[in-house]
Parts: C-alpha cells; structure tokens; sequence
C-alpha cells in the first residue's frame, strides 16, 4: 500500500508565509508539475469522455472488411477503431476513454471515504484518549494485519462484486493510514496546548498556535491522500482485473477489461497495452504530486 | 532485550482477537442470510435450514464465536463447499507454491534492490540517482498485472525465452512430494543427476517472469528505502569522524555507514512480505500458478466462504509473525535497544 | 619553519539559494607544540576553517576556492586524497562537539579505537587492542578493559569525549584540533575535559587547535587567540595580551558580555547588539560595522586588514612574542577597553550610507 508517512510538525511559522514558500518549490520541482500533466490528462479525459469518445463504451461494433464470418473479435487498431475491437466487438478507445471516468470516481470516493472513516477513527482515539483510543487502535492494527489488496478482496467477497463495493473495500484499506496520521496530530496538538496552559498564555496564544499546528497537520494528509488516490487507482483495476468489478460487461473499467486477457496475450496484445498504459499514467501522475508535495512541504535541509 | 520480546509478543494478542472477531464476523455477518450467500438463490429451504444449523447460526452470538476459536486452535478452519476437503489441509498442501514465489521475489526486490539503492545514494542528485528514482516510480505504478502480463509477452511470446506460465512444464514427469518444485526436482526417485538439474533449471525459469512481477513493488519501495537511509547515514557526524581518522572509503562505506544504514532496510523488507503475500494472489492469477493466491480467487467466484476467511487469517498470522521477528531482529541489531 | 601555515584561505558553500562565504582569506601560523585559540560566534567560519584544513568540506556544496595550507612541510591542498587520508589521524586528528553523534552507535569502543590504530599501523589485533587500553587508562577512563566492549550509548558525555581524545591522540599526531570540544558537556564535566586536553597536548608536545565560542575556556588553556567574525580574523593575539589590551571592538564586546565574579555590583553586561551577518553576499567593508559602536564612515566602504597594534613594528606569528594584531580603522583605547564602550565627547558611529535610521545610534550615545 502506499508507504508509509510521518507527520512531523514543522517548527513555527507563520501559515501563509509557509503555504506561500511550499507553493513556490512545488512549481520549481519538476517531476511534480509532469505529475500535474498526467493528473490533467487523467481528469480531462474522464471529464470530457462523452464529448471525445467516438462511440459509445458498451456497444457492439461489426468487425472489419474480410475478417472470418462468425467470429466476434478482438480486432486489430484501424482508422475506424484507434485501438482495437474487444472480444466482443466493443471499440476499445471509447472504453479506455470512458475508463476514466469510472477510475476516477472510484478512486476520488475510496480516498475521500477512506480520509473520513480514517480520519473520524483517528480523531475519536487522539482526542478521548484512554480506553476509546486503545480500542480503536487496536481494530486499526487488526486491519493493517491483513496485508494490502487481501483486505480489500475479502470485502469485496464478503459483499459480492461491483462498483461501489470495490470503493468501500478499497476505502477500508487505506483508512488506517489516515487514522494513524490524524490521531499523531491531534496528540502534537494536545502536547503544545498543554505547554500553553502551564505557561498561563491568554487565549489568542493559543489561537494563534491551532492556526499554526492545524495548518501542519493537515499538510501530511494531503500528502498521503494523494499518494493513496494512486494506490487507490491500482488496486480498483487489481480487483477488476480478478473479476470482482461490475458484473455488468459493458462498464468499461480498466482492470475487468484485462480480465482474462492471458487468453488473447498472443492475438490481442493491444487490448492490454492501452488499458495498461492508461492505469500507468494515473498512477505515475498522482505518485509523483504526492512526491513533490512531501518535498515542497518538509524541505530537505542537507542535500 | 528479554523484556523487549515478551512486551512485544504480549502487544500481538490483542491484535490476534481483533483479528479473530474481524474474520468470525466475516462469515457469520454477511449481508443478508450467510446461509443462502453460500448456497446461493435457489436452494431449497431444507438446504438453507441445514446450512443454517451447521453454521451454529441459531447458537447465541457468543457461542457462535467461541466455537470458532476452538475450533481454529484444533485445527478445524472449515471445509470447502466445492469438493469438502479440509480448508486447512488443502490450505497447507497449496502453500508451499506460494511460498516458492514470494521467496523468489523477494530475493529479486532485495537482490537488485538494495544495490540500487547504494548505487543511487553514491551519485546522489546526478544521471545515475535520476535513473534509479525513474525505476522505483514506475515500480510503485505499474500494476502487477499489468507488468505481468507485459512480460509474459515480451519474453514468452514474442522472444521465447522464458515460459509463459505454471511452475513447471506440463509433458515434465516431475512428481510433487514437497510442493517445492526446486526441492523436488533432487528427490525424484530414479532420475539421473542430468534429469533432476534439467527439472531444477526448469522450474528456476519459470520462476522467473512471476518473480520479477511480484517483485517489482517491493524493488522499488527497497530501492527507495535503501537511498534514504545511506544518504541519510552518510550525513551524520559519525561517518565525519571516520573520514577524520584517515579510513578508507570502502571501510567507511562498509563498517560505519552500511551498518547502520540496514536498520531500516530491514524493517521494511519484514513489511514487504506482507504486499508479496497479497500480490502472489494477483500474479499467481496472470501466470496460472497453482499456489494459494490462485485457490482464493477461484473460491470466491466459487463463494466457498470457508477458504476465503482461512486464508486471510492465515495469511494474516503469517504477517503478524513475521513483523515481529522483524521487530525483534530490528532490536538485536540496533545495539542502543540491545543493550538499553 | 612553523608546522602550520595558513595564507589567505576562501572557503565558500555553493547551495541552491546562493553563495555562503564562509572564510574570506583566513591566515594564521602554528608552530609545533603552541596551542592556538580560536574564538567567535555561530557561523564565523571556525569550524569551516579547520574542516578546510583537514578537507573535511561537506561535499558538493563546501569548496577550498583561494589560499594555502601547508602542514609539516607539504602543501595540503595539493595532496591527493590518498595522501590526505594518511594524514588525516596519523599526523593530524580532530575532535568534534557532540560525542553521541559523532561516534558510530553500533560499533564498540573498541572496533573503532582498533580501526584508527590499524588504519595507520600494520599491527595486529590484540596489539591494537593493547594500545586501545592504554590509551583509555591515559584519559582516565576507570577499567579500561571492560569498557571497551561497550557501546557510545552506554557512556556519560563526559566518558565520551574522553574516547573521542583517546582515539584523536591514538597515533601521537603532530596537531590536534578540538572543534568546541566541551559546549555538549555539562559545565563541571567541561574543566575535567579541558585539563586532560591541556595535560595530555602539553605531555606529548602536541600542537593543537582549541575552537570554542566562549572566551572563558581559552583564558587558561591556550598560548594565543584568533578571534574570528564573518569568516575572517579580526584580531590575533597572545592570550595575555588578548585579555590585557583587546584590541578590536568585538573582542571587547565579547569580554563584555561574559558575566564575571569579580564584576563591580551594580555593572551592566553591555550585549553586542544585531545580529551576525548575512553571509550570502560578499562583504563591503568591515563585516562588524553594522553591531560596531566605534565605526567611522571609512568602516562602512573599506575592511580593515590585520595590523600590528603598534604601527610598523615587525610581525611574528607564532610564539610568545607573537605581535598582537587587529583589523580596525578605529581601535579602542585601553580605558574604552575596560568601560566597554567608547569615551570619546561626542563621539557618535557613523551611521550606514544612504538608508534607514540606525538604532545603534541610540544606544551608544552615553
């Protein structure tokens, strides 16, 4: 799953000028801003999918001029059909472009659920402490015990196959992250107000630093939500590609669309590459932001 | 250091009952009726009150889950609905293929990886640094799949080299005794020394491709972890006061900054082992590997739920050990825990 | 001949936001068995100094980019870097300031005092291991030959440092230079430290170099002081004559500022007000004028060179008889010296070229 990030609360500094300098080196760092390419290759296609899409991602199309009678595909990349027919005589660039769209919904809803439940788990545990935060730790660890995409895969068996179940699935995975992260937070938190109050400071002290700490607290889960959308992204098509995506054939998602493909390696590479490159691209485009925020935001001082 | 173990083997038991509530409540909370998931929508009402009593679902909740840790410390983790062997026979006979896998991967992820790594940390910033941070990227983006099923036909199809799938070739008269093809191959009763390395170089190739799938997250997250703790190691006072004493920079390189540089290269090969585990499922599924992975996936197409909650809890287990002999391999090497 | 010979070093650190110029033409000399005191604030260049002697530079960012250096006849910058690791523990050692970091936490005492011994001398190692034991016993470490198999962790700072000596002086090396050796160390442990590095560099003729940014640990150590501000010398004297007759502004100011026992009730520290410069543009002009309250209006256009107190009188570095030398336009009188300020009627520091209203002004008006 993604690797693993620790918050650590920078020293104090006021929270425009800090966004303000994190902002700069990210537009300096290059691998990031090729990452903000693929994203927007990624998210424009998904967008604006039905105004690029030649056909339609779920009907069935005759096969070329000359091709054996009877048979229903996969056909090789023409001018009529840019990559290829599928098995069932579906156009295939329709199908990765309308993809898109499937990945990122799923992706984006895992995440954002994952940050939620993560993040409600962890602020519960940090902020009551005692027994609730043991208790919930405790769950969080049983969850990270079961590694990676076997977690996600028995929930998707324990709640049958399709969409929404592969993002609560996937959400699932990834929300012990979040909880870990937010709970470390608020402990930081809970350490410097305590400080606070020993040093009998007036209120707006303490204002002034929840501005500051909330600021860096919430700077680590941008980072680790981002580098979770790519894990997100590849772990969808994983479960995808064992067939516990959507039962219906015509949802173009990426990794069912390679399902089996073992079978049609030798005829049909094409069929494999396009889905492949296109779940490559997301993944590449959202790893590398991910690793040009934690650069920009926690700059290395020793180089 | 004693102390450290116990502490640390005690922190696992809580961690094993949350388990155990988390898979109980697999099968006995599935939405809807656990009977009728398993039997599946058109069994008699005869069959689902059969199931129903055989599940213990009529027994009060705690019953229910008492009865299930006695019988997982007795062996009993359920039979298969398919063919009703013993998921945990059946469990124990397919392992071994996995583990075959995921050794050979992780000895490709650590094997290329931890070099790498060092490689990248010596010319930090330059071409060759560039290069490597290209690798691990595309490790981490690159699905398994997708990576398998690339290499399967660049070597298998297109340039021949390497076989396509399975663990070894279907016409080969190989017998498995141990479910270890490499072991198996030299206990062949019979054979000459020729046929048993033919069959051992067999089973190496085509262990290959598979591995390098598997292999190639946990390469790139090794590589990573391995330039971040050399150059981190590199900058410390220590490795100064060594260049300041006139040693070579092979013995600096060697004693004082690879010493300490593996620590937390260690820890997280113990953590790989738990994404090789859960990749084997997906690689074992693009190369027709007759391992566990490969039994999950068909079980739950299958819906045998009894096989699906044994081999996360196993494969679970598996991981709870091996972060702990991590942990405490960590604690041995790192002489300020060792002796604290 | 002297048996270090520094002339005109320019050390500089080229980073992703700029110049750092660290050392701007340092030269001193040092002749065998002297001990030489360098003091100044944070980020002065002292460390830099010494690192760039034993080319010890961070790489790639630390660069030797003017000067030279020779050492016991040869010249160091000239050395490959071969010849420089033999020089480096075998004819001239450091120490460093923080003990816990800068020994290797998973190696024993004993693998790392064998190795520097080893690493100079084809001896064996149970020979090596004689040596290691004698040498603690030198430094005062109680049993020595139990506590060689511990590790730094299990050591008091103090006990730390005192391997650290141990390991420094292993080979009897011709210089020994002692990077704020005792600033990690608690204040009582801190005069044992200094005592066994005065003992020990005394007994076995040892020059050495004692870096430190607080002037009361040179007063009783050291024959003579350097005192470094923004990279370069502003004052080089005997010890006694430093302490007599300080010659620069800042050097009074930093007598002025250490709180002393046998101050009059009722006296103020007088604090150097500003702060230390910015070192990413080349200076223009004298780096101090800025925190200076003795600054004339040629203290802002033109850096005063190193010159005798005395004008004309010949120079002699190294030795008691070391002349005393300071870089300054306008140097304080003996009583200025004492009081801590100037005493000149009306006497105001010239204010900054052009720009903003100076709030030293204000301050040093008496």
């Amino acid at each position: 799953m993604a690797a693993s990030i620790v918050a650590t609360p920078l020293a104090s500094r006021a929270s425009s000028g800090l966004w303000r300098d994190a902002w700069g080196r990210l537009l300096r760092n290059r691998p990031a801003l090729l990452g903000l390419v693929f994203i927007a290759i990624f998210v424009l296609t998904a967008v604006l999918a039905p105004v690029i899409a030649p056909y339609d991602p779920g009907a069935l199309y005759p096969p070329p001029p000359g091709a054996s009678s009877g048979a229903t595909g996969p056909y090789p990349p023409r001018s009529e059909h840019l990559m290829g027919q599928d098995l069932q005589g579906r156009d295939e660039l329709t199908r990765v472009l309308y993809g898109a769209r499937i990945s990122l919904l799923v992706g984006l809803g895992s995440v954002i659920i994952g940050v939620l439940l993560g993040g409600l788990m962890g602020a519960l545990a940090g902020g009551a402490g005692g027994r609730v935060d043991n208790v919930l730790m405790r769950v969080v660890d049983a969850l990270l015990a079961v590694p990676g995409i076997l977690l996600a895969i028995g929930i998707v068996a324990w709640l049958d196959r399709g969409l929404p179940q592969i993002t609560l699935a996937v959400a699932v995975t990834n929300a012990p992250i979040f909880a870990r992260l937010l709970r470390g937070g608020l402990l930081a938190v809970r350490e410097v107000d305590y400080v606070v109050a020993a040093r009998s400071v007036g209120a707006s002290r303490a204002r002034l630093l929840l501005r500051h700490m909330l600021p860096n607290a919430i700077t680590p889960i941008i980072v680790a939500a981002t580098l979770a959308l790519a894990t997100a992204i590849i772990d969808i098509a994983g479960l995808g590609f064992l067939g516990l995506g959507p039962p219906d054939p015509r949802t173009p998602e990426w990794g069912t669309m390679l399902t089996d493909s073992t079978k049609f390696l030798r005829e049909a590479p094409y069929l494999i590459f396009f889905p492949g490159l296109a779940i490559v691209i997301a993944a590449v485009g959202f790893n590398l932001l991910g690793d040009g925020l934690r650069e920009s935001i926690d700059p290395r001082l020793k180089k | 250091m004693t102390k450290f173990i116990v502490r640390r083997l005690l922190a696992t038991i809580p961690v094993l009952f949350g388990l155990s509530i988390i898979l109980f409540a697999f099968i006995h909370f599935i939405p809807g009726d656990p009977a009728t998931a398993i039997l599946g929508q058109h069994a008699t009402a005869v069959r689902i009150a059969e199931m129903r009593t055989y599940l213990g679902l009529d027994r009060p909740l705690p019953e229910q889950y008492l009865k299930y840790v006695a019988g997982l410390f007795e062996g009993d983790f359920g039979t298969s609905f398919v063919n009703g062997q013993a998921v945990l026979t059946e469990f124990l006979r397919k392992f071994p293929a996995t583990v075959e896998l995921t050794v050979a991967a992780m000895i490709f992820a650590a094997g290329v990886g931890i070099p790498l790594g060092r490689f990248a940390a010596r010319h930090v910033q330059r071409w060759p640094d560039g290069g490597v941070t290209i690798i691990s990227l595309l490790g981490i983006s690159i699905p398994v799949f997708v990576l398998g099923l690339t290499l399967q036909y660049i070597f298998a199809v297109q340039l021949h080299w390497l076989p396509a799938s399975s663990r070894f070739e279907a016409r080969s008269a190989l017998e498995l005794q141990t479910n270890f093809v490499l072991i198996d191959a030299w206990l062949m009763p019979g054979w000459s020394i020729d046929q048993k390395v033919g069959a051992f170089i067999d089973g190496v190739r085509h262990l290959i491709l598979p591995a390098i799938a598997l292999g190639s997250i946990p390469l790139a997250i090794i590589t990573r972890i391995t330039r971040a703790s050399v150059i981190d190691v590199s900058n410390e006072d220590y490795v100064r006061t060594a260049r300041a004493k006139g040693l070579t920079e092979k013995r600096i390189d060697g004693r004082h900054i690879m010493r300490n540089a593996w620590l937390p290269v260690v820890t997280v090969i113990g953590l790989q082992v738990g994404g090789l585990l859960a990749g084997a499922v997906i690689t074992e599924t693009v190369f027709a590997w007759n391992g566990v992975g490969r039994w999950v996936v068909d079980a739950i197409g299958d819906r045998d739920y009894f096989i699906v909650q044994s081999t996360i809890l196993m494969f679970a287990l598996i991981f709870l050990v091996v972060n702990l002999l991590v942990d405490i391999g960590y604690a041995f090497l790192n002489p300020r825990i060792r002796y604290a | 001949m002297a048996l270090l010979s520094v002339d005109g070093l320019i050390v500089r650190f080229r980073t992703h936001e700029g110049t750092i110029h660290a050392v701007n033409g340092v030269s001193f000399e040092l002749d065998e068995g002297e001990m030489l005191g360098v003091v100044g604030e944070s980020g002065c260049g002292k460390s830099v100094t010494s690192l760039a002697l034993m080319r010890l530079l961070p790489k790639p960012a630390g660069r030797i980019e003017g000067g030279a250096v020779r050492f016991d006849g040869q010249d160091l910058l000239a050395c490959s870097e071969a010849e420089m690791r033999e020089i480096r523990g075998r004819d001239m050692a450091m120490i460093f300031q923080d003990p816990m970091s800068s020994l290797n936490p998973v190696l024993t005492v004993e693998e790392q005092m064998v190795e520097t011994i080893r690493a100079h001398r084809p001896v064996g190692a149970a020979e090596a291991r004689k040596r290691a034991i004698e040498l603690l016993g030198m430094v005062g470490m109680p049993e020595p030959e139990t506590r060689l198999g511990a590790f730094p962790h299990q050591f008091s700072g103090g006990m730390r440092q005192r391997v650290m000596i141990a390991m420094a002086l292993a080979l009897a090396p011709k210089l020994l230079i002692a990077d704020e050796p005792t600033t990690a160390l608690d204040v009582t442990i801190q005069a044992q430290v200094l005592e066994l590095l005065r003992r020990l560099t005394a007994d076995s003729g040892t020059a050495a170099i004692l870096i430190t940014h607080d002037l009361g640990v040179v007063a009783g150590m050291t024959q003579r002081i350097n005192v470094m501000y923004a990279g370069f010398i502003v004052e080089a004297a005997t010890t006694a004559d430093l302490f007599a007759r300080p010659g620069h502004p800042y050097t009074v100011g930093l007598l002025h500022s250490i709180p002393r026992v046998d101050a009059l009730e009722g006296e103020e520290l007088i604090p150097i007000e500003g702060t230390p410069p910015d070192q990413r543009r080349a200076p223009v002009g004298c780096p101090f004028a800025p925190r200076c309250a003795w600054r004339l209006p040629v203290c802002w256009e033109t850096n005063p060179t190193l010159e005798p107190l005395l004008a004309g009188e010949a120079v002699v570095t190294t030795g008691p008889a070391a002349t005393h030398r300071s870089a300054c336009h306008n140097r304080p009188t003996m009583a200025e010296a004492t009081a801590g300020r100037p005493l000149r009627d009306g006497f105001v520091p010239a204010p900054a070229p052009g720009s903003e209203a100076d709030e030293l002004t204000t301050v040093a008006r008496p």
